[in-house]
């Protein structure tokens, strides 16, 4: 399956980092984007062994969609068709030039100013409701600010973070 | 065609009977109604947890068919 070295991109050696890759081609492919998928290079962002790819391209911005939502769809299948039941259940991040980091970047910063405001006003904050991943963001974000814990609330798709101040 | 062909990819990687997956599209002027059908104990991996899978596919199936300049329904049929 590997193909001939012209990027820096490593042949996927492990049977679900095959099978991301392979679906994302896939349906770009029949998306009809004009955008191809490799493997995020290495350069410790990643967390654990996380499925990192990235999606470049002309028609990057499309791949995106509004607020993410196209880019959210593909990585929520593209996780659902790498793994195999039984299999362990391994963290797939999909972006197109680097939105979801700079997105990531962006809610982390905020996370924490917010989280300075709960510590002060001793006032909880309420996200809007947010997918299991930017909930990660902020828990990760404010975990070792003082004065401030994070739970989340809610079921579902109405599933949302508080930041909660805590006596100190 | 083109619209078919995509929750097809799709449909194929997600259930455990592929040979069981059948698409149609009933293609009007400017509209499409994609109807998918799989093997009874497949529907809920193309749905998924609260309707997810189903929500994703057309999601990106409104992309697509923007692009194309159509508006596309996705049925899943049981």
């Amino acid at each position: 399956m590997s193909e001939p070295a012209e990027t820096t991109e490593t042949a996927p050696t492990d049977p679900q980092t095959a099978r991301a890759l392979g679906f994302v081609r896939t349906l770009l492919k029949h998306m009809q984007m004009d955008a191809e998928v490799a493997l995020a290079p290495d350069d410790g962002e990643g967390e654990g062994d996380e499925i990192r790819l990235e999606i470049e391209g002309p028609d990057a911005g499309r791949v995106i969609g509004k607020r993410g939502a196209v880019l959210e769809a593909i990585q929520y299948l593209t996780t659902r068709v790498a793994h195999r039941p039984g299999e362990d259940r391994r963290h797939v991040a999909v972006d197109a030039e680097g939105y979801r980091a700079r997105h990531e970047d962006q809610l982390a910063e905020m996370a924490k100013k917010l989280a300075k405001r709960v510590a002060q006003e001793g006032k909880v904050i309420t996200f809007d409701p947010m997918n299991a991943r930017d909930r990660r963001v902020v828990h990760m974000a404010v975990k070792d600010l003082p004065g401030v814990r994070t739970e989340s609330q809610g079921e579902g798709p109405d599933r949302r973070v508080q930041i909660i101040p805590v006596k100190g | 065609m083109a619209l078919k062909e995509l929750i097809r990819a799709i449909a194929i990687e997600l259930v455990d009977h592929p040979d069981q997956v059948e698409v149609t599209e009933i293609a009007g002027e400017n509209n499409s109604l994609i109807e998918l059908r799989v093997a009874k104990e497949d529907i809920g991996k193309v749905i998924g947890k609260e309707g997810r899978t189903a929500q994703s596919m057309r999601t990106i199936l409104a992309a697509v068919s923007t692009k194309l300049g159509r508006r596309a329904h996705l049925d899943i049929v049981d």
